[in-house]
């Protein structure tokens, strides 16, 4: 089998690369492991909210301050700013409804009721436009019985704090009932299964029930629409008042939206999407990479022109850490990891971890490195470029989905 | 207990909640007198809470130390009886490998069946099947009657049962001073750990079982008393790799014991000396896994490929002979010391050396004392008292109708954790059934009762009471949501995230000396779960409970 591009890993990077090429005129195969960072996620996208511990408002001006090693920098400020743009285009077109740009930050809600910097929040996600001030007044706090994932006393605290007032209800539906029965089923996407239809009439008709006129907002767990936007716009259409969803511990319903929709939109683009394969083995020519194996087609290679590894970090078994080494387990590319582990790591969790910045060596056209040298058709996107502390900065989805980018048009543009 | 409550004379006071204090407070209970337990963390904040594991057989000092060996036995066959809640009959192996000399299994045989031990030769290939985890190429074995003991389990039912017997209790207190009058400890002066107050309880008796720490509690009357920190570290895998104990037959040294406990294995440990100022702070080290790795996998060796949870490190309190001031002649047999007689300090006494195995002795022994000087007649009745949870053959009796579970698994974990006990888990709501540890099956409904009935503060002592963090996820899942029904049912939400981001802090600090593989995998998740999709930022005046495992 033959393809233009070969994509290995299929989470936010490897989809937003495949789309790219795809749409491009490319024929593109991605091969996914199966899960991905997206089903993690909060439903927001950071582009670059924190610099050194110092919180940015502006990610174009953020840019220019980080160090050379930053996957950002390789690409270049003012072309992180248009692929940024680019993402949320090619998000809308998978039918994902983001608010937000590249030139503010916004604040969404966590599970606690903490505030975290975002570039893009899907639609039905509670979003602040500053840390002081949310527009709300009183605010009403949806859960379900049994319900642990969320919670609603947490964002009751926090919202006090910033001077509103709300209340918490408790609600049920007979089929979440019967889901409760099994103590472990009450779980996000159990319940997003059963959000919809008649259900999703009978959930609005019970928050309406309890609503007061004086009610501006209305939150509930991130539990609905699992596999489209649908079901939340049905819902808020029934609702008498505002109606946005509070990330929750995951599995991601909303995540796991943006994966599939992302998918979806891959494949109608004619691209082909190998799920729960991978790869086992790369044959080689001279310095370039000429055809894979995976686990479930072999003896049958996949021949490419080019190749994007997008297999995130540890995570998502990108990079695997043995005693006293860490792998790149694809290819065993060359990575850039301190020898000693006691360097590996800080003793607060909360620290800036150096494992976190731990990724693949590459050239500035992120080309990556076999025993020093360049593989010249084989490009790392995403997490697994390392260079930078995603969590810190809070810029996971950017450098996945701009470095994404990247590398597409750099193959684009090969001559 | 709240220390309103706390009455201004008792006729004993004990120092340090690990099991040699929980069982002297039952003892002394037990026998009438009146009883106040304090601790400055948690019930098994030390080494109780810090080793294998193990219910000795007693086989492992058999050539070493006979005396200890006997004890151990005698202690092991009684906690098996009172304690079955907390004991697990696994049975033991002492196996030769190819490196080790066969000729030290005739002198351990023989040593055994000196000191009442039953210790059987085996054929290897015995061995092999009764436990098909131990190295394939064994060249000897012998089966013993070791067994695993949740020393956690076994602090709190001993606690239980002394607050059943009138006894109070205030863990968080730490003694900050023992007032003296006229050549007698007069009480103890404490300090809040939460509130930051003082408090001076006025006791006929205090007895220090502080552990290594009792060293220090001794100085502050000037007593000194001999100790040896002696650090062991061990390491948790992932699952129950073995069923039955495995030893290595040999003069007892590094990582030579393997052992199943509850959902896990542990393989430890090491020894070596540490300084005083460094037995808060027991960081296991690169070479301290490095060795644990190496003799484990020969002992099992599917070890090398088994994840690893964490590793943990105690600090055993070695006490050197009184008569012998260089400290060279270490006992690690029990050490009751009356400092009137000693030191000529009255209303003072000090239980240390021993083990885990040989807590109820030890207690017996400080009750003795203490009923001997006070001048109170009571007899000793731990040994045949079963401990609260282990009343009834819980589960036992009742002959399954079928092969249906008339309990859901949540109820069933319950109940192997906390036996009898387990019936006073009110399932009050109906949502007091949802689970919240998937890994070790906690359900709403049990972590309301430890917080209830067991003096749960936090996160770490909910872990230490149910089990609740310990399993593959490290917490990943469940502290969250383990923190709000904390912060709720005690009224204090802000504390319970501060609590959080330590719970979840205190996990990495064992995780980090074998994260690799799926450990840093979920190390990872974790961070990104708590800090990115929570937000969670530790607190810096959170309580710092500095000995934890």
């Amino acid at each position: 089998m033959k393809y233009n591009s070969i994509i290995i890993g299929g989470g936010l990077s490897g989809l937003l690369a495949g789309i790219r090429l795809a749409k491009a005129g490319q024929k593109v195969a991605i091969i996914s492991s199966g899960q991905s960072a997206l089903h993690f996620s909060s439903g927001s996208f950071g582009l670059l909210g924190s610099v050194d511990g110092h919180s940015v408002t502006n990610p174009v001006e953020g840019i220019k301050n980080l160090p050379a090693v930053h996957p950002y920098s390789k690409v270049g400020a003012e072309k992180v700013i248009s692929h940024a743009a680019e993402v949320k285009n090619l998000l809308s077109e998978a039918g994902l409804t983001f608010k937000g740009d590249a030139t503010a930050n916004h604040y969404h809600l966590t599970p606690i009721g903490r505030c975290r910097p975002a570039w893009l929040t899907l639609d039905d996600y509670a979003t602040c436009e500053d840390l002081a001030a949310i527009k709300w007044k009183k605010v009403a706090i949806i859960n379900f019985k049994g319900y642990l994932d969320f919670y609603p006393e947490f964002i009751a605290d926090e919202l006090k704090k910033k001077g509103i007032v709300s209340v918490s209800y408790t609600l049920s539906l007979p089929d979440l009932e019967r889901l409760r029965k099994s103590s472990s089923e009450m779980r996000a996407t159990a319940i997003a299964k059963y959000l919809k239809g008649d259900n999703l009439d009978l959930f609005a008709t019970e928050i309406n029930r309890v609503l007061t006129p004086d009610i501006d907002m209305v939150l509930i767990p991130a539990v609905v629409g699992l596999d489209s936007e649908k079901p939340l716009v049905d819902l808020r259409s029934k609702v008498k008042a505002p109606l946005s969803c509070v990330p929750v511990i995951p599995m991601s319903v909303g995540g796991l939206r943006c994966q599939m929709a992302l998918r979806r939109y891959f494949e109608s683009l004619g691209g082909v999407y190998f799920l729960g394969d991978s790869v086992s083995s790369g044959y080689m020519k001279a310095a370039r990479m000429v055809s894979v194996e995976t686990v479930n087609l072999a003896p049958v290679s996949l021949f490419a022109d080019n190749f994007i590894l997008a297999t995130g970090s540890f995570f998502s078994h990108g990079l695997v850490a043995e005693p006293h080494k860490v792998v790149e387990p694809v290819f065993n590319l060359d990575v850039r990891v301190p020898s000693d582990r006691d360097e590996w790591f800080r003793k607060n969790l909360f620290e800036a971890q150096p494992f976190m910045e731990f990724g693949v060596d590459t050239d500035p056209q992120f080309r990556v490195k076999k025993d020093g040298k360049v593989i010249e058709n084989v490009y790392a996107a995403g997490a697994i470029l390392g260079g930078c502390n995603p969590l810190k900065e809070e810029s996971g989805a950017g450098v996945a989905t701009v470095t994404a980018l990247e590398v597409a048009d750099l193959i684009l543009n090969q001559k | 207990m709240d220390k309103k409550h706390c009455k201004k004379h008792y006729d004993v006071i004990v120092i340090g909640a690990g099991a040699t204090g929980a069982g002297t407070a039952r003892d002394c209970a037990m026998r009438g007198l009146s009883t106040l337990l304090v601790e400055r963390f948690d019930f098994t904040a030390g080494a109780t809470g810090r080793n294998h594991g193990l219910l000795h057989s007693g086989a492992r000092y058999a050539v070493t130390d006979r005396e200890s060996a006997t004890e151990c036995i005698k202690e092991n066959m009684i906690l098996r009886k009172i304690a079955r809640h907390c004991v697990e009959e696994t049975g033991g192996l002492f196996v030769t490998l190819p490196e080790d000399d066969l000729e030290y299994q005739k002198k351990f045989v023989e040593s055994c069946r000196l000191s009442g031990i039953d210790a059987e030769v085996i054929d290897p290939a015995e061995a092999l099947r009764l436990e098909p985890a131990v190295n394939p190429d064994i060249i000897g074995a012998v089966k013993v009657p070791d067994g695993a003991v949740d020393p956690f389990r076994l602090t709190t039912a001993n606690a239980i049962s002394a607050r059943q017997h009138g006894a109070d209790i205030l863990t968080y207190h730490e003694v900050v001073d023992l007032p003296v009058s006229n050549g007698r400890v007069t009480g103890v002066e404490l300090l809040d750990r939460h509130t930051g107050e003082r408090l001076v309880v006025d006791a006929s008796l205090v007895i220090n079982a502080g552990g290594i720490w009792g060293h220090l509690i001794a100085k502050k009357v000037g007593v000194t008393i001999n100790m040896f920190p002696a650090k062991g570290a061990l390491l948790i895998f992932g699952h129950r790799v073995n069923n039955t104990v495995i030893n290595r037959c040999r003069k007892p040294a590094d990582a030579d014991i393997l052992v199943p406990g509850d959902t896990i294995s542990l393989i430890g440990t090491t020894s070596s000396r540490v300084p005083f100022d460094q037995v808060d702070n027991m960081d296991v080290t690169q070479e301290e896994v490095d060795v644990l790795l190496r003799e484990g996998v020969k002992i099992a060796p599917s070890l090398a490929y088994t994840r690893i949870l964490r590793a943990y490190a105690g600090v055993r309190p070695l006490v050197a002979s009184d008569d012998d001031p260089s400290g060279r002649t270490i006992s690690r047999g029990i050490v009751c010391l009356d400092h009137a007689t000693r030191d000529g300090l009255e209303g003072f006494i000090t239980i240390t050396g021993g083990k885990l195995m040989t807590y109820r002795l030890m207690a017996e022994w400080a009750t003795d004392m203490a009923c001997r000087k006070l001048g109170h007649t009571g007899v000793c009745r731990t040994a045949e008292t079963p401990l609260p949870g282990s009343e009834e053959n819980v589960g036992e009796d009742k002959p399954r109708k079928s092969h249906i579970i008339e309990m859901s698994t949540d109820q069933l974990a319950a109940q192997g954790r906390h036996g009898s006990l387990s019936s006073e888990i009110e399932y009050k709501s109906d949502t007091d059934d949802a689970l919240v540890c998937e890994c070790e099956e906690v359900s709403v409904g049990e972590i309301k009762y430890a917080i209830d009935k067991l003096h749960v503060n936090n996160l770490v002592n909910l872990r230490r009471r149910t089990r609740l963090g310990m399993g593959t996820c490290q917490g990943g899942l469940c502290a969250c949501r383990a923190a709000a029904i904390l912060g709720n049912e005690l009224g204090k939400r802000d504390e319970a995230l501060c609590d959080l981001a330590s719970f979840v802090n205190e996990r990495w600090k064992g995780m980090m000396p074998v994260a690799w593989g799926q450990t840093l995998v979920e190390a990872q998740f974790t961070s990104w779960m708590y800090e990115g999709v929570c937000g969670l930022e530790p607190c810096k005046d959170n309580i710092k409970e500095t000995h934890q495992q």
